[in-house]
């Protein structure tokens, strides 16, 4: 009887599916290192072909770092595969920065766009450009229809947008909007980090991800690490092959982690 | 009537002289050698020399059937000298076979005579003195009409010594003004007008209207007519261009230019006509515009391939990306679209410099990955307050940013950046502007990038900045 449930679960995911994708052929989708965050996609995977949204909150609103850092080692993989172009706001995103956390900065296209529209615009030339693979985007918010627009673009070649919400000079924002168009949407805050034993200092970079909105999908939160940034290992990704650039620490449920740690310095 | 077109030296000698009958000639020589001349081709030979002799001076001009003239003027000291010149330039053409004379003189006139009637291959006239030197040649060395050189010679005046001694105007009265023009432009009094050679860009095209045009959807199927036009051209040659200017003339004279730049060379007129459609808004077109012109430059070869957009196999990278990076740059501005090359420096706000996207990677350059760099570094470091940290020399244990207060749980360093003493003259450096950074991270987990500036004095308070924030 399992069995004759399992089985119509799974054609019921299907039919979701392919009303999701309006008929089209199976999309890929991209390993995010654990099969317990896999299993929240349909695909088994961040599906690609489409965009995905990543917001913080607080100090993020403004400077939108930790988002950007996890949006570049999620996508390393991708980048590595075809070009890479990156759209920002205010010019201080430091290349080195990003070659430490395992993404290839030497190949990555930066383009600097003078306000919203055109950032938008530029993202949309960009994901409709044969060759590109990844393309992220530094903008305040997209609505609906710009959206919707993104989403066409993707789909002309199977390129993947990430939109990092930022807020690049302060001031009040505009309101929320309502719907969104995003394959999924992301919230990412930075977690205190855990140096390995015997080591001093910090740790590997470590965010608390929650995954607020996915088609298809089940939302969840989980805490995450990048363990290969900032060595030699995390430029030599291709080498160790089997290591994706993030690792899940553990699972978040309602309650937050407490940190009780003490305080240690190191010179 | 067939006649001698040019004769060697041995032939002079034996008697035969240009314009003979050739039939007379036979007779005269038995062993007479003659060829077909070939006039055309002896213009194309000189044209090709005119080209070859730009070596020397940019100035050529032609002097058919057999001679050239060229201005040294300022060029002469690159060889050393005018006679190390002319020495170089009958050694370069005597080693291919060509016999030449060569004269050297203030004036295209005195040169000329020189050249033809002096005596000597290689004569160099003194500035100034080309009367003495053109006092003996005869009146024919002054390239006058036939009528007034035959009447000078009936006349009895056999050296252009006796020309240049008659007054002015009863010579202009009798052997017409021609000739006094021609004396005066010998002895430097006037200046004569030489056709210089200069090769032509033939990348241009032009295209005229029967009807001024002013309308926009005019200028844009007239850009792109033209573009095609310019663009068969240079598929004939095989050539692409990177750089375009497209021109509007207007009734009332004035011209608009707009111009386009590409990442690579390109040859395709939609591609163009389309990275000019939106400056062609700004084109004022006033009473209208009637004739519209392109010209290219920085043409390079490029290879004959077909790019299809849905083939995934054949396109390179550079055909891929090429069209979006032009139509970024031409819409945004060329400096706001790169890529990250690495730099080596230890200050980190030196350690990156921006490179067109498209170009190739430096051969040698790596990033520095031994210390850890924030993913985005702030232009100015931003300062910081209310820091407290236990001695001088241990990272801050809080400190105040934006209004906010961040208690630090960890953190990691310092790592000391100072002066690159071996940039700058070594009365500048100074061993006390050093900057301390360390790596900290606060009670909610987010890294920071700040350091100390200056060395621990006893009595003032350290300054603390923020330079980058870690992911």
């Amino acid at each position: 009887m399992s069995g004759f449930r399992a089985r119509e679960l799974e054609a019921l995911k299907a039919k979701i599916a392919a009303l999701e994708t309006g008929g089209r052929e199976e999309s890929e989708s991209m390993s995010l290192g654990d099969p317990r965050l896999d299993d929240r996609f349909l695909n088994r995977g961040l599906p690609l072909g489409h965009w995905h949204e990543f917001s913080g909150e607080g100090l993020e609103v403004e400077t939108g770092i930790s988002a950007a850092a996890f949006a570049a080692c999620l996508a390393a993989p991708l980048a590595r595969r075809g070009e890479a172009v990156w759209v920002l706001r205010r010019d201080d995103l430091f290349a080195p920065g990003l070659a430490g956390l395992g993404f290839p900065a030497e190949r990555l296209i930066q383009v600097c766009a003078r306000d919203e529209a055109e950032a938008l615009a530029v993202t949309e030339d960009a994901l409709a450009t044969q060759g590109v693979a990844a393309v992220f985007t530094e903008v305040e918010t997209v609505d609906l229809t710009a959206g919707r627009r993104l989403q066409l673009a993707c789909e002309r070649r199977g390129a993947t947008g990430f939109v990092i919400r930022r807020r690049p000079y302060g001031g009040t924002g505009r309101k929320e909007t309502a719907g969104s168009a995003a394959a999924t949407r992301w919230r990412i805050a930075p977690a205190p980090s855990e140096p390995g034993p015997g080591e001093f200092g910090l740790g590997p970079p470590r965010w608390e991800v929650r995954l607020d909105r996915c088609r298809g999908g089940r939302p969840g939160a989980w805490l995450m690490e990048a363990p290969n940034a900032y060595g030699e290992a995390a430029y030599t990704y291709e080498v160790n092959d089997g290591t994706h650039p993030l690792r899940l620490v553990a699972e978040l449920g309602d309650r937050q982690l407490a940190s009780a740690q003490p305080l240690r310095l190191s010179a | 009537m067939r006649q001698l077109h040019a004769v060697n030296t041995p032939g002079r000698l034996a008697g035969l002289f240009v314009g003979q009958k050739a039939t007379d000639a036979m007779a005269l020589v038995p062993e007479l050698v003659t060829a077909e001349a070939e006039p055309e081709a002896d213009a194309q030979a000189l044209t090709e020399l005119a080209d070859w002799c730009v070596r020397f001076s940019p100035a050529v001009a032609l002097d058919p059937p057999d001679s050239l003239f060229l201005d040294v003027t300022g060029v002469a000291h690159l060889w050393g000298g005018e006679a190390a010149l002319a020495g170089d330039l009958r050694a370069r053409l005597g080693a291919n076979g060509l016999p030449v004379r060569v004269a050297v003189a203030d004036t295209p006139g005195a040169a000329w005579a020189l050249a033809h009637q002096g005596e000597g291959c290689e004569i160099i006239v003194p500035p100034g003195e080309q009367i003495a030197w053109m006092a003996r040649l005869r009146p024919s060395a002054l390239r006058l009409e036939p009528q007034a050189a035959a009447q000078i010679e009936r006349l009895g005046l056999k050296m252009l010594a006796q020309l240049f001694a008659l007054p002015r105007a009863p010579l202009a009265r009798r052997f017409g003004a021609d000739a006094l023009t021609r004396i005066d432009e010998a002895l430097g009094r006037s200046k004569a007008a030489l056709t210089f050679r200069r090769p032509p860009n033939p990348w241009f095209a032009r295209l005229a209207f029967a009807e001024p045009i002013s309308q926009l959807e005019d200028l844009q199927r007239v850009s792109h007519d033209v573009a095609a036009r310019l663009c068969a051209r240079l598929d004939q040659e095989g050539q692409g261009a990177r750089r375009f200017e497209l021109a509007f003339h207007r009734l009332d004279g004035k011209a608009h230019a707009l111009n386009i730049g590409l990442a690579l060379a390109a040859r395709d007129p939609a591609r163009i006509a389309r990275l000019f459609a939106p400056k062609l808004e700004t084109v004022d077109p006033g009473f209208g515009i009637e004739v519209v012109t392109l010209a290219a430059s920085a043409v390079e070869p490029t290879a004959g391939r077909q790019i299809r957009l849905d083939s995934l196999l054949d396109a390179g990278r550079e055909d891929a990306l090429a069209p979006l990076i032009d139509r970024l740059a031409n819409r945004l501005g060329e400096e706001r679209v790169w890529k990250t090359v690495p730099v080596e420096s230890h200050v980190p706000e030196r350690s990156t410099a921006h490179a067109p996207p498209l170009s190739p990677p430096p051969p040698a350059a790596r990033w520095d990955l031994g210390t850890p760099r924030p993913l985005r570094l702030f232009r100015k470091p931003e300062p910081l307050e209310g820091v407290i940290s236990l001695i001088p020399d241990d990272p801050p244990r809080q400190f105040e940013w934006r209004r906010r207060l961040h208690r630090i749980r960890r953190a990691e360093g310092p790592e000391r950046i100072g002066d690159e003493w071996w940039r700058i003259d070594i009365e500048d450096v100074r061993t006390d502007r050093v900057r301390d950074y360390y790596r900290v991270e606060d009670q909610d987990g987010a890294r920071f990038w700040v350091f100390r500036e200056g060395l621990y004095a006893p009595g003032e308070p350290a300054r603390w900045f923020l330079h980058g924030l870690f992911g």
